[in-house]
């Protein structure tokens, strides 16, 4: 059996102005093949924007629970004489609701240290519980391409896709099923092809 | 993270379970990183893998009538429907790998044969009606059992089901619409869709696990919030939905001794054949030997791929460091 490639984590925006959230992990090669299994795994329905992928080993992750219990990370940051903070990105998740994502990104921090950057964060994003705490040098995350181009191409074909919504299927039953137009349309040869 | 999983033998376990059982009780989301049993966590990884090798074995039996589907709508269907099912194998690998288990180790499980996957798969899919009934029966079964699994004690567990809940539906409506469609059509079209459902219907019931006698780790999954009903209580949610419907449509059930109750509300069933369930799980069913060899046919021919990438992304490193 050959080895495995490396594990990144996916944030998925859902559309501009919300924030990305973790949606899950891929195993990929590289950055770019992360991003575009990414996609393939987790943008197959509508709505999406923009993606973000990271190595799986960047990401410092911390639980109430695991807070609760190093005292540790409470105490003050002190950086080592003469180095220069880091920008972290920082997700959090607040509510043990049912959700399909996870900890959702809340704003950056600049830290030396990710226990530091995790100390920031519980200081600066005090608005709601955290019930889990992901802390990420912003550096080592990898975007998908912005431009408007990319973002259509990648993202608005699961928009067409009609048929995968359940609501394409409202009229179903038992007693008796309704043909709707687009049957016949696809019977004959689909418009868009 | 030492402790993180507790054993009996550890001296503060009995406290730590006391809490555990108490956030579960709550309604709190156990989350990677959070202590747990080491027993919670062998039971989910248990659980979560085989699910998983279920959806990817499962793309086997539709996937192969791709390039048969009758119209363009019904293959475009059936191509997003295969894909779901490789997604969902995905979004369930990644939620066993967050207790520390590796996606190498458990596609290793599946290819040696070792590792268990749903029954239902190893059942041929002999004519396109096939198609409509997996969907209507099989991933109606399943949406069952996934839609209980989204309130797992899990937080990735339930994640994971909670998104493939929402793309099962799409599974179960097209498939329900199809068979619906030939039991109205031509005679020919009622036969086929008449016979699909008598060769399905029994493992659908039979997929949803043995009966809660005969199920020896229900008591400690309901304990813990992993499952929050039982395979009979589940079977039975799935019966009362699809049985009358069934009829409705002016098809039969092949099990004589189905019947109404009007004291419980529910439909009875008559004796499952647990032998031929047995039979399957244990590597017998018609399609065992095949779906693993399909498997490990597709992992041996993806080989060259697996390395193209690895070598173009050494490539890109190099040329990284170099710049
Ligand atoms: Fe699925
Ligand atoms: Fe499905």
């Amino acid at each position: 059996m050959d080895t495995q490639w490396p594990r990144w984590e996916v944030f998925k925006q859902d559309a501009p102005g919300k924030p990305h959230q973790a949606v899950g992990s891929v195993h990929a090669a590289d950055p770019e093949h992360a991003l575009l299994t990414a996609r393939n795994v987790f943008a197959r329905r509508p709505q999406a924007v923009s993606m973000w992928v990271v190595r799986a080993e960047e990401v410092f992750s911390w639980t109430k629970e695991e807070i609760a219990q190093d005292p540790a990370l409470r105490g003050e940051s002190r950086p080592a004489l003469g180095s220069r903070p880091t920008t972290y990105l920082v997700f959090r998740k607040t509510s043990h609701k049912r959700s399909m994502t996870f900890v959702d990104h809340v704003g950056e921090v600049e830290a030396y240290s990710p226990q530091g950057a995790l100390r920031e964060a519980l200081a600066r994003f005090s608005d709601a519980e955290g019930l889990v705490w992901w802390v990420v040098p912003a550096e080592k995350v990898y975007k998908s391409d912005p431009s408007q181009e990319t973002v259509e191409s990648w993202f608005d074909p699961a928009k067409e896709k009609t048929y995968k919504q359940q609501q394409y299927y409202a009229t179903v039953s038992a007693s008796r099923p309704k043909r709707r137009k687009e049957d016949e349309a696809f019977g004959e040869g689909c418009a868009h092809c | 993270m030492p402790g993180r999983y507790g054993v009996p033998t550890d001296p503060d376990y009995q406290e730590r379970l006391a809490e555990f059982e108490a956030r579960i009780r709550r309604g709190e989301k156990i989350e990677p990183g959070d202590w747990m049993p080491e027993e919670y966590r062998r039971q989910l990884i248990r659980m979560i893998s085989q699910h998983a090798h279920s959806e990817v074995v499962g793309m086997l039996p539709e996937g192969a009538w791709i390039t048969r589907a009758p119209t363009l709508k019904r293959k475009m269907i059936l191509v997003a429907k295969v894909q779901d099912e490789a997604g969902h194998g995905q979004y369930l690998y990644h939620a066993a790998e967050t207790l520390g288990i590796s996606r190498e180790a458990m596609l290793e499980a599946l290819l040696s044969g070792k590792a268990k996957y749903s029954s239902i798969f190893n059942y041929p899919t002999l004519t396109w009606a096939d198609i409509g009934t997996i969907g209507w029966l099989v991933d109606g079964a399943a949406i069952k059992n996934q839609t209980m699994l989204a309130q797992c004690s899990y937080g990735p567990y339930s994640r994971a089901m909670v998104r493939i809940c929402a793309e099962e539906t799409f599974h179960h409506k097209q498939g329900k619409e199809m068979v619906l469609l030939y039991a109205q059509g031509t005679p020919k079209q009622r036969a086929m869709a008449q016979d699909a459902i008598n060769r399905w219907w029994w493992p659908a019931l039979m997929m949803l696990g043995p009966h809660d006698k005969d199920s020896p780790n229900t008591e400690v999954l309901v304990r813990w919030g992993i499952k929050t009903k039982t395979n009979d209580q589940v079977r039975q949610e799935f019966i009362n939905e699809h049985a009358p419907e069934i009829l409705a449509a002016g098809l039969s059930i092949p099990d004589p001794e189905l019947r109404y109750d009007e004291k419980s509300g529910n439909w009875l069933h008559g004796p499952i054949n647990w032998d031929e369930f047995w039979q399957v799980v244990s590597g017998n069913g018609p399609m065992n030997k095949e779906r693993l060899e399909a498997r490990r046919r597709a992992h041996a021919e993806g080989a060259w791929v697996r390395e193209a990438l690895e070598a173009y992304a050494a490539k890109q490193k190099k040329a990284a460091v170099a710049v």
